[in-house]
Protein backbone atom coordinates (compact mmCIF):
# COMPACT_ATOMS: atom_id res chain seq x y z
CA UNK A 1 0.00 0.00 0.00
CA UNK A 2 1.28 3.56 -0.90
CA UNK A 3 1.92 6.29 1.70
CA UNK A 4 1.19 8.35 -0.23
CA UNK A 5 -2.37 10.38 0.64
CA UNK A 6 -4.81 10.31 -2.00
CA UNK A 7 -5.83 13.07 -4.01
CA UNK A 8 -9.03 14.58 -2.22
CA UNK A 9 -11.89 16.95 -4.11
CA UNK A 10 -12.99 19.67 -2.42
CA UNK A 11 -16.22 18.24 -1.99
CA UNK A 12 -15.06 15.29 -0.03
CA UNK A 13 -12.25 17.66 1.99
CA UNK A 14 -15.56 19.78 2.44
CA UNK A 15 -17.41 16.47 4.07
CA UNK A 16 -14.51 15.26 6.29
CA UNK A 17 -13.67 18.80 8.26
CA UNK A 18 -15.57 18.68 11.18
CA UNK A 19 -14.49 15.20 12.11
CA UNK A 20 -10.96 16.38 11.13
CA UNK A 21 -11.07 18.72 13.49
CA UNK A 22 -12.58 15.90 16.41
CA UNK A 23 -9.60 13.91 15.92
CA UNK A 24 -11.95 11.14 14.44
CA UNK A 25 -10.63 10.93 11.13
CA UNK A 26 -9.27 7.05 10.01
CA UNK A 27 -5.10 7.96 9.56
CA UNK A 28 -5.44 7.76 5.84
CA UNK A 29 -8.04 10.02 5.53
CA UNK A 30 -6.66 12.30 8.18
CA UNK A 31 -3.37 12.86 6.11
CA UNK A 32 -5.16 13.22 2.82
CA UNK A 33 -7.18 16.17 4.26
CA UNK A 34 -4.21 18.14 5.51
CA UNK A 35 -2.47 17.28 2.28
CA UNK A 36 -5.42 18.53 0.66
CA UNK A 37 -5.50 21.87 2.52
CA UNK A 38 -1.99 22.33 2.04
CA UNK A 39 -2.62 23.30 -1.41
CA UNK A 40 -6.23 24.41 -1.19
CA UNK A 41 -6.76 27.81 -0.09
CA UNK A 42 -9.99 27.89 0.34
CA UNK A 43 -10.43 25.03 2.10
CA UNK A 44 -7.71 25.47 4.26
CA UNK A 45 -9.65 28.87 5.04
CA UNK A 46 -12.46 26.39 6.13
CA UNK A 47 -10.87 24.77 8.00
CA UNK A 48 -9.27 27.73 10.06
CA UNK A 49 -12.48 29.15 10.52
CA UNK A 50 -14.38 25.56 11.91
CA UNK A 51 -11.48 24.97 14.06
CA UNK A 52 -11.37 29.12 15.83
CA UNK A 53 -14.91 28.70 15.86
CA UNK A 54 -15.41 24.93 17.69
CA UNK A 55 -12.20 26.42 19.97
CA UNK A 56 -14.98 29.44 20.84
CA UNK A 57 -17.54 27.23 21.51
CA UNK A 58 -15.08 25.25 24.05
CA UNK A 59 -13.95 28.36 25.51
CA UNK A 60 -17.43 29.39 26.73
CA UNK A 61 -17.15 29.83 30.56
CA UNK A 62 -16.61 27.21 33.68
CA UNK A 63 -18.58 27.75 36.54
CA UNK A 64 -16.99 27.56 39.90
CA UNK A 65 -18.82 24.62 42.07
CA UNK A 66 -20.92 26.30 44.98
CA UNK A 67 -19.21 25.82 48.38
CA UNK A 68 -22.30 24.13 49.39
CA UNK A 69 -21.13 21.72 46.41
CA UNK A 70 -17.50 20.87 48.19
CA UNK A 71 -19.35 20.32 51.18
CA UNK A 72 -21.81 17.63 50.02
CA UNK A 73 -18.92 16.02 48.19
CA UNK A 74 -16.57 16.00 51.23
CA UNK A 75 -19.09 14.41 53.09
CA UNK A 76 -19.90 11.58 50.07
CA UNK A 77 -15.94 10.96 49.91
CA UNK A 78 -15.49 10.96 53.16
CA UNK A 79 -17.26 7.71 53.55
CA UNK A 80 -16.08 5.71 50.96
CA UNK B 1 -3.11 4.31 38.71
CA UNK B 2 -6.92 2.64 40.22
CA UNK B 3 -6.56 -1.06 40.41
CA UNK B 4 -9.12 -4.06 40.17
CA UNK B 5 -10.90 -5.64 42.82
CA UNK B 6 -9.70 -8.72 41.55
CA UNK B 7 -6.29 -7.20 42.58
CA UNK B 8 -7.22 -6.62 46.62
CA UNK B 9 -8.93 -9.79 47.15
CA UNK B 10 -10.77 -9.32 50.51
CA UNK B 11 -9.69 -5.69 50.77
CA UNK B 12 -12.94 -3.09 51.71
CA UNK B 13 -13.32 -0.25 49.42
CA UNK B 14 -12.83 2.06 52.60
CA UNK B 15 -9.01 0.79 53.15
CA UNK B 16 -8.45 1.08 48.93
CA UNK B 17 -5.14 2.32 48.38
CA UNK B 18 -5.95 4.81 45.43
CA UNK B 19 -9.60 5.90 47.35
CA UNK B 20 -6.98 9.42 47.84
CA UNK B 21 -5.69 9.44 44.24
CA UNK B 22 -9.43 9.18 43.28
CA UNK B 23 -11.20 11.84 46.12
CA UNK B 24 -8.41 14.12 44.66
CA UNK B 25 -9.15 13.50 40.96
CA UNK B 26 -12.59 14.41 42.28
CA UNK B 27 -11.98 17.63 43.78
CA UNK B 28 -9.60 19.42 41.10
CA UNK B 29 -12.65 18.34 38.64
CA UNK B 30 -15.45 19.58 40.99
CA UNK B 31 -15.64 23.02 38.96
CA UNK B 32 -15.53 21.04 35.46
CA UNK B 33 -18.13 18.30 36.87
CA UNK B 34 -20.18 21.00 38.18
CA UNK B 35 -19.80 23.08 35.14
CA UNK B 36 -21.39 20.40 32.85
CA UNK B 37 -24.35 19.45 35.30
CA UNK B 38 -25.30 23.03 35.16
CA UNK B 39 -25.45 22.93 31.40
CA UNK B 40 -27.44 19.62 31.18
CA UNK B 41 -29.69 20.44 33.92
CA UNK B 42 -29.74 24.26 33.60
CA UNK B 43 -30.70 24.44 37.23
CA UNK B 44 -27.98 24.90 40.10
CA UNK B 45 -29.91 22.97 42.81
CA UNK B 46 -30.48 19.60 40.23
CA UNK B 47 -26.64 20.11 39.07
CA UNK B 48 -25.47 19.76 42.58
CA UNK B 49 -27.11 16.22 42.87
CA UNK B 50 -26.29 15.45 39.68
CA UNK B 51 -22.49 15.68 40.83
CA UNK B 52 -23.44 13.99 44.14
CA UNK B 53 -24.72 10.95 42.40
CA UNK B 54 -22.24 10.83 39.70
CA UNK B 55 -19.47 11.23 42.42
CA UNK B 56 -21.49 8.12 44.17
CA UNK B 57 -21.86 6.24 41.21
CA UNK B 58 -18.08 6.73 40.01
CA UNK B 59 -16.79 5.16 43.29
CA UNK B 60 -19.21 2.57 42.83
CA UNK B 61 -17.79 1.26 39.59
CA UNK B 62 -14.27 2.56 40.12
CA UNK B 63 -13.15 -0.64 38.82
CA UNK B 64 -14.74 0.02 35.62
CA UNK B 65 -12.67 2.78 34.60
CA UNK B 66 -10.22 1.65 32.07
CA UNK B 67 -7.44 4.71 31.30
CA UNK B 68 -6.90 6.91 34.33
CA UNK B 69 -5.99 9.45 32.35
CA UNK B 70 -9.71 9.86 30.52
CA UNK B 71 -11.07 9.93 34.80
CA UNK B 72 -12.96 12.90 34.17
CA UNK B 73 -14.52 11.98 30.50
CA UNK B 74 -14.83 8.57 32.14
CA UNK B 75 -17.23 10.80 35.22
CA UNK B 76 -18.85 12.66 32.29
CA UNK B 77 -19.99 9.84 31.00
CA UNK B 78 -21.31 8.65 33.98
CA UNK B 79 -22.56 12.03 34.73
CA UNK B 80 -24.64 12.09 31.14
CA UNK B 81 -25.85 8.67 31.77
CA UNK B 82 -27.50 9.56 34.89
CA UNK B 83 -29.18 12.48 32.98
CA UNK B 84 -30.59 10.85 30.19
CA UNK B 85 -32.12 8.01 32.54
CA UNK B 86 -33.73 11.04 34.38
CA UNK B 87 -34.69 12.60 31.85
CA UNK B 88 -36.61 9.53 30.34
CA UNK B 89 -38.02 8.46 33.67
CA UNK B 90 -39.56 11.95 33.71
CA UNK B 91 -40.15 12.23 30.40
CA UNK B 92 -43.70 13.65 30.39
CA UNK B 93 -42.30 17.22 31.93
CA UNK B 94 -40.68 18.67 28.99
CA UNK B 95 -41.55 16.58 25.89
CA UNK B 96 -40.83 19.78 23.50
CA UNK B 97 -37.26 20.02 24.49
CA UNK B 98 -37.06 16.26 23.04
CA UNK B 99 -35.47 16.21 19.48
CA UNK B 100 -36.06 12.97 17.67
CA UNK B 101 -33.74 12.47 14.52
CA UNK B 102 -35.84 13.40 11.77
CA UNK B 103 -35.61 13.14 7.79
CA UNK B 104 -34.52 16.25 6.09
CA UNK B 105 -32.38 17.63 9.30
CA UNK B 106 -30.57 20.49 8.08
CA UNK B 107 -26.72 20.27 8.42
CA UNK B 108 -26.15 22.21 5.12
CA UNK B 109 -25.76 25.62 7.03
CA UNK B 110 -22.39 26.88 7.03
CA UNK B 111 -21.40 29.99 8.41
CA UNK B 112 -18.24 30.06 6.27
CA UNK B 113 -20.22 29.58 3.01
CA UNK B 114 -22.20 32.31 3.66
CA UNK B 115 -19.30 34.63 4.56
CA UNK B 116 -16.54 33.18 2.53
CA UNK B 117 -15.53 35.37 -0.76
CA UNK B 118 -12.68 34.36 -1.96
CA UNK B 119 -12.24 37.16 -4.66
CA UNK B 120 -11.53 39.09 -1.59
CA UNK B 121 -8.78 36.63 -0.87
CA UNK B 122 -6.19 38.79 -1.02
CA UNK B 123 -7.14 42.06 1.09
CA UNK B 124 -10.26 40.71 3.80
CA UNK B 125 -11.48 37.98 5.26
CA UNK B 126 -15.19 38.21 6.09
CA UNK B 127 -15.19 34.93 7.74
CA UNK B 128 -12.63 35.51 10.39
CA UNK B 129 -13.63 39.37 10.95
CA UNK B 130 -17.79 37.90 11.45
CA UNK B 131 -15.94 35.47 14.23
CA UNK B 132 -14.08 38.50 15.90
CA UNK B 133 -17.43 40.09 16.31
CA UNK B 134 -18.98 37.68 18.35
CA UNK B 135 -18.84 37.83 22.08
CA UNK B 136 -19.20 35.15 24.67
CA UNK B 137 -22.77 36.26 25.16
CA UNK B 138 -23.64 35.03 21.98
CA UNK B 139 -22.17 32.42 21.88
CA UNK B 140 -23.72 31.01 25.69
CA UNK B 141 -27.04 32.22 24.18
CA UNK B 142 -26.95 30.40 21.05
CA UNK B 143 -25.84 26.92 22.91
CA UNK B 144 -28.64 27.53 25.35
CA UNK B 145 -31.07 27.72 22.68
CA UNK B 146 -30.37 24.60 21.30
CA UNK B 147 -32.81 21.59 21.81
CA UNK B 148 -31.44 19.04 24.50
CA UNK B 149 -30.19 16.29 22.35
CA UNK B 150 -27.82 18.74 20.30
CA UNK B 151 -26.84 20.72 23.52
CA UNK B 152 -25.39 17.85 25.29
CA UNK B 153 -23.63 16.34 22.34
CA UNK B 154 -22.06 20.15 21.73
CA UNK B 155 -21.45 20.47 25.33
CA UNK B 156 -19.09 16.83 25.49
CA UNK B 157 -17.57 17.02 22.28
CA UNK B 158 -16.65 20.56 22.43
CA UNK B 159 -16.42 21.36 25.34
CA UNK B 160 -15.46 18.41 27.64
CA UNK B 161 -13.25 16.87 24.80
CA UNK B 162 -14.90 13.95 24.59
CA UNK B 163 -14.57 11.21 21.67
CA UNK B 164 -17.59 9.82 19.84
CA UNK B 165 -16.73 6.54 21.48
CA UNK B 166 -17.37 7.89 24.92
CA UNK B 167 -19.90 10.00 24.08
CA UNK B 168 -21.68 7.38 22.27
CA UNK B 169 -21.74 5.48 25.76
CA UNK B 170 -22.77 8.10 27.77
CA UNK B 171 -25.41 8.41 25.48
CA UNK B 172 -26.12 5.29 24.87
CA UNK B 173 -26.17 5.08 21.56
CA UNK B 174 -24.45 4.62 18.33
CA UNK B 175 -21.28 6.04 17.25
CA UNK B 176 -22.79 7.09 13.77
CA UNK B 177 -26.01 8.89 15.56
CA UNK B 178 -22.96 10.87 17.73
CA UNK B 179 -21.53 11.37 14.51
CA UNK B 180 -24.67 12.76 12.47
CA UNK B 181 -26.39 14.45 16.06
CA UNK B 182 -22.89 16.37 16.13
CA UNK B 183 -23.23 17.73 12.45
CA UNK B 184 -26.70 18.72 12.68
CA UNK B 185 -25.96 20.15 16.46
CA UNK B 186 -23.31 22.71 15.03
CA UNK B 187 -25.10 23.21 11.84
CA UNK B 188 -28.06 24.74 13.95
CA UNK B 189 -25.42 26.27 16.29
CA UNK B 190 -23.51 28.37 13.48
CA UNK B 191 -27.27 29.18 11.86
CA UNK B 192 -28.71 30.83 15.09
CA UNK B 193 -25.23 32.99 15.44
CA UNK B 194 -26.14 33.92 11.83
CA UNK B 195 -29.44 34.49 12.83
CA UNK B 196 -28.24 36.78 15.64
CA UNK B 197 -25.98 38.64 13.74
CA UNK B 198 -28.86 39.65 11.13
CA UNK B 199 -30.76 41.08 13.97
CA UNK B 200 -27.75 42.52 15.15
CA UNK B 201 -27.35 43.97 12.09
CA UNK B 202 -23.32 42.82 11.80
CA UNK B 203 -24.44 40.74 8.44
CA UNK B 204 -27.07 42.07 5.92
CA UNK B 205 -29.02 39.89 3.68
CA UNK B 206 -27.47 41.82 1.02
CA UNK B 207 -24.34 40.07 2.02
CA UNK B 208 -25.62 36.84 0.56
CA UNK B 209 -26.23 38.24 -3.07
Amino acid sequence: MSDKPKELECEDAIRMVLEYLDNELKHGDHNALEAHIHKCRSCYSRVEFEKRLKGLVGEAPKTVAPTDLKLKIKKITDSF
Amino acid sequence: MFRTESDFPGVMADTHPHRDVFVSHVENSLDRLYSTALRLTRNPSDAEELVAETVAKAWACLHTLQDPDRCLPWMLRIMTNTFISEKRTARSKTPHEEYAEEPGDDTSFSLFERLHQPFLLWWGNPEQEFLDSVDRKDIEQALETLPEDFRVVVLLSDMEGLTYQEIAEALDVPIGTVRSRLARARSLLQKLLWDHALDKGLVTKQTLE
